[in-house]
């Protein structure tokens, strides 16, 4: 019997009853054949590795992360809960140290959910990664953690919820967002000024093969987590990277991915998007089980793999060569575009437009940070979209200075004062305090 | 007339049954060395004590195979794998002659590339010489497509005996288990074989009249002539035998715990709304897992000979047994001495169980009585915390919809059954411990044999429909077939059933020995770019195991 060198605890779950509609790349056959293919190879057989039911993140584990508007029953299905239970599980696991390694193998997905949900956004509704991570926050102490977002798609959404957290590394590799969904995760976009250089966008050129992925994630990835330091690394595993991909224009492989999980060798990797659901999941997601789990994976190859029509030309090459240097110094030295850092008590203001596209709700924000050099800030939000009247969301982040806990009270009891908002939501992650009017 | 035979490790026990009740029971030693001699010698002696009888049907549980794969008594096997990319199939190595042939199929059933003929005529060359007669083919996805099986099967022709090819012994997908149980198959095969062949002459005429069986470890049956060909499923009946025993003798119908105390052993099985729980996968075999279907049951380390100990202050019972109690003439005191002193049981010499027990309490510091209730407490304990561990592991199995997560059966004991030689001792104290009713039936001792006599024929097929494809494949039982594009899950739901039960009557199953249930049923839209392109429909079916009749009388709580 073969045995795993790390303990990888899987938790594969299907949603087989569940589908955004019939025809949408989001519905139940997705992975379908991913169990079939892990089935049929025995993954479930190899000593050390054991499959895991999902846990059910709860209505406090979504509010914890979440401004939902109207409120978490509104915007959210069972389907989405479990989903991010599966993360949560995942988590326990390698956290309680029942598992070395953990693969959350959930639909839905989250990467594109953002901190507020007026409902779903590229097939997200609530971020499944942001409501593990910060789970993790709550029962196991802050942790400095890094996400590592190696789906097609600029996961925007993660990006939203940790532009104002230092302790949040996030980095995403996609595709060039001047040519995909949901265009933004430019070099550019770096943080909030609380957490300048915490988010970090990798955008590469359509047909871009496993070499540049492999080569961005030697010298631009790995560099960087050697200077975070992180305790934790998360992977954002969308798989639609894939040269069958239907909907992106990328050359990656199997072999790739499982190379690039070994190297990234993160504690936990949750499924994002990835929608060749004959063609590439099946290899790719056997491919990373078998990566974390310590396992040979050199005879994973898909069925139709020519390594001729997928080599990648050498404009690519030299480009993300060229790039892969910026990105460090982007860490090590990050430059605010526009107006320089505001004095510490004062609030950033940035404007948003959001489209949620799965629903159709357009969204204006206007975001404030209180720009704090004790703490990541008071987040206040007020947000108005074709579904719901203005509403406001306000967060005193863990860890908050007192200053800035105090500030959120001011806010709130302004908001209520004021009288202009539908709802309020107030998340106080220091004290625990969760308000929803 | 029902006549039931457990061939075991040490006994071999017998029972003739009917609608009334047992007719006759014995019990003979087993001969290791030639099972056919205890077979014929229960035989004898259960027609001597009953008279001239008519016996309709004969359930025969043995573990010749069992034994001949745990003894290295088996053939060797020539293994031709087809298995394409994956996992490398060398990991799967099993025997001395395993070779691995080019070739895929993918998930669809899709054919990627056919096996490489040169070198399957190398292989089957590399056999001959080897002198091999019986070999095992195994393809991935062969229960997809077994093209791929059933061509390496063609080419090796004249030079085997018997061939296994994968997809014949179960629908599942697993393919080294597939490579592991098709291997196994054809290792016992002709061992088996010739076991059946001699039984059924020693059966003379009652042969002729009554249908022969053979219990499997899923506590069902297979008609001799079936068992001929998958003689693998014969393996580990002996615990499912006693399991379904127990289904004849009590009236068990909520969720349930089965407890079968033996004297080095305990074996846990689960009912759940009375019926036996099945391994989802199917039974391990010398540290590999197969595709052999069982009943899910649990052995402990924890029986009537379980060695008492201290350790760190603390009294311990078991693993270890070292022979037999001081009450039967042991040297070291075992639980059923403790049984003895505590006033649980009268076992034979009871002032050696004093003996045993005082001196060991002497160095432990404690009384001979408080010692004694000591081990009690540990035992229960112990088989307290197994059977937790168990529904746990039940309860955490994964389930795949939003459905069966949100509203998914979970198992809770109502009731536990208690049978084996220590059972009655145990009976109490165990219904203090969980506060639920124990019962111990009568007849325990001959449970396995009366659970051989009455068990029923079981199956279950897996249906696998791709109407894109439009195939249609039921590898268990050989259907391979194309279905129209309009094929529907309501339709696969009533073919499982009708290839299900024209399978049974091929096999001259009566048709009245079970029901056919669908266990899951599933179709998913298959879309390509933005158009459905057909179905994918699986549909699983069985007859799950059961009795022909339950005995009256059975159990006092």
């Amino acid at each position: 019997m073969i045995k795993a060198k790390n303990r990888l605890g899987i938790i594969f779950f299907p949603a087989f009853d569940w589908a955004i509609s019939p025809t949408h790349p989001e519905r139940e056959e997705r992975l379908l054949y991913t169990q079939d293919q892990l089935r049929e190879e025995g993954v479930f057989d190899i000593e050390g590795i054991h499959e895991y039911k999902p846990d059910i993140a709860s209505e406090i584990d979504v509010k914890r992360t979440h401004f939902c508007i109207p409120d978490v029953d509104s915007v959210v299905t069972q389907s989405h809960l479990i989903s991010a239970g599966g993360a949560v599980k995942a988590a326990r696991l390698v956290m309680d140290g029942d598992a070395d390694r953990a693969f959350a193998l959930v639909r839905p997905p989250g990467h594109h959910a953002m901190k507020v949900v007026h409902g779903n956004r590229g097939f997200c509704n609530i971020n499944i990664e942001a409501v593990m991570i910060e789970f993790i926050r709550e029962h196991y102490g802050q942790k400095r953690v890094a996400v590592v977002d190696t789906d097609c798609h600029h996961g925007d959404g993660t990006q939203d919820i940790y532009w104002h957290d230092p302790n949040t590394l996030y980095i995403s590799i996609h595709q060039d967002g001047r040519t995909l969904y949901p265009g933004s995760g430019f070099m550019e976009e770096l943080g909030g000024p609380n957490a300048l250089g915490k988010t970090i966008n990798i955008p590469l050129p359509p047909m871009t093969s496993a070499e540049g992925f492999l080569h961005v994630i030697d010298h631009a990835v790995l560099p960087i987590l050697e200077m975070f330091k992180p305790d934790l690394i998360i992977n954002s595993a969308g798989q639609d990277n894939h040269y069958t991909d239907p909907i992106t224009n990328m050359n990656f492989t199997a072999q790739g991915y499982a190379l690039l999980n070994e190297k990234l060798n993160p504690h936990i990797a949750v499924l994002e998007g990835g929608y060749s659901i004959q063609g590439a999941l099946p290899y790719v997601n056997l491919g990373i089980a078998l990566a974390m789990a310590g396992v040979d994976y050199s005879r994973v190859v898909e069925p139709d793999f020519d390594e001729n029509f997928i080599r990648q030309e050498r404009a690519v090459t030299r480009y993300i060569e060229k790039i892969c240097d910026d990105v460090v110094e982007n860490y090590r030295n990050p430059r605010k575009r526009g107006p320089s850092r505001g004095m510490a008590g004062n609030y950033e203001v940035r404007k948003k437009n959001i489209f949620y596209d799965t629903d159709g709700i357009r969204e204006n924000q206007v975001e404030a940070v209180m720009i704090c050099d004790d703490c990541p800030g008071i987040l206040k939000i007020e947000t108005l979209s074709s579904v719901n009247p203005l509403s406001l969301g306000i967060e005193v982040p863990l860890g908050a200075c007192d200053g800035c806990r105090e500030e959120g009270y001011r806010i709130l009891d302004q908001g209520k004062l004021k009288n202009k908002y539908a709802y309020i939501k107030f998340i106080n992650r220091r004290d625990r305090e969760y308000i929803d009017i | 007339m029902y006549l039931g035979l457990d061939v075991g490790g040490t006994h071999t026990d017998a029972v003739l049954v009917n609608e009334k009740g047992v007719a006759a029971s014995v019990k003979v030693v087993t001969d290791r060395d030639n099972l056919l001699n205890s077979v014929n010698a229960a035989i004898e002696e259960l027609l001597a004590r009953a008279g001239a009888v008519e016996i309709t049907r004969i359930n025969l549980s043995t573990t010749l195979s069992t034994n001949a794969i745990i003894e290295g008594k088996t053939e060797e096997v020539g293994t031709l794998v087809s298995a394409g990319p994956g996992i490398d199939a060398a990991r799967f190595e099993i025997g001395r002659n395993f070779h691995i042939i080019d070739g895929s199929v993918d998930h669809r059933g899709t054919e990627i590339k056919g096996p490489d003929r040169r070198q399957v005529e190398k292989a089957i060359e590399d056999c001959r010489k080897s002198g091999i007669k019986v070999f095992a083919v195994a393809a991935k996805f062969s229960t997809r497509n077994p093209s791929h099986e059933n061509l390496l099967k063609d080419l090796l022709g004249q030079n085997a005996d018997f061939v296994t090819p994968g997809h014949r012994l179960s629908g599942q997908l697993n393919f080294p288990r597939r490579i592991t149980t098709a291997y196994f198959n054809s290792a016992v095969w002709r061992i088996f074989n010739g076991f059946a062949d001699a039984v059924e002459k020693g059966l003379g005429s009652f042969g002729k009249t009554a249908q022969v069986n053979i219990l499997k470890a899923d506590g069902g049956t297979m008609p001799l002539a079936m068992a001929k060909q998958v003689p693998v499923e014969s393996i580990l009946s002996g615990p499912a035998a006693s399991v379904m025993g127990i289904v004849a003798l009590c009236d068990i119908r909520e969720d349930s715990v089965i407890l079968d105390i033996g004297g080095t052993t305990t074996d846990i099985a689960v009912f759940a709304d009375g019926a036996p729980l099945i391994e989802p996968e199917g039974i391990s075999l010398e540290g590999r897992p197969t595709l052999v279907r069982a009943l899910k049951t649990k052995s402990i380390g924890l029986g009537g000979d379980s060695l008492l100990g201290v350790k760190g202050g603390a009294v311990t019972v078991g693993p270890e047994r070292k022979g037999p109690p001081m009450a039967d003439g042991g040297s070291e005191p075992a639980l059923l001495d403790a049984f003895n002193v505590a006033g649980k049981t009268e076992y034979r010499d009871r002032a050696a169980s004093e003996r045993g027990i005082a001196s060991l309490a002497g160095k432990a510091g404690m009384g001979t009585a408080e010692f004694a209730a000591a081990a009690l407490r540990c035992a229960i304990d112990t088989i307290q915390k197994e059977i937790g561990l168990l529904i746990e592991e039940i309860n955490e199995k994964p389930v795949y919809t939003v459905h069966e997560m949100l509203e998914g059966k979970t198992v809770t004991p109502r009731a536990l059954y208690v049978m084996g030689g220590p059972a009655g001792a145990f009976a109490d104290m165990l219904s203090e411990a969980f506060s639920l009713p124990v019962a111990v039936p009568d007849n325990y001792a001959v449970a396995n044999a009366i659970g051989a006599a009455l068990a029923r024929t079981t199956i279950e097929i897996e249906l696998f429909a791709d109407t894109e494809r439009r195939k249609l494949v039921i590898p268990g039982i050989d259907v391979n077939t194309s279905c129209e594009r309009e094929y529907s899950l309501v339709q696969a739901r009533q073919d499982a059933v009708a290839y299900l039960m024209d399978h049974f009557k091929t096999l001259g199953v009566d048709s009245r020995e079970g029901e056919a249930e669908i266990v899951e049923a599933s179709s998913f839209n298959m879309v390509g770019g933005f158009y459905t392109t057909g179905k994918n429909i699986r549909v699983k079916c069985q007859i799950k195991p059961g009795v022909l009749f339950k005995l009256n009388g059975g159990g006092k709580s």
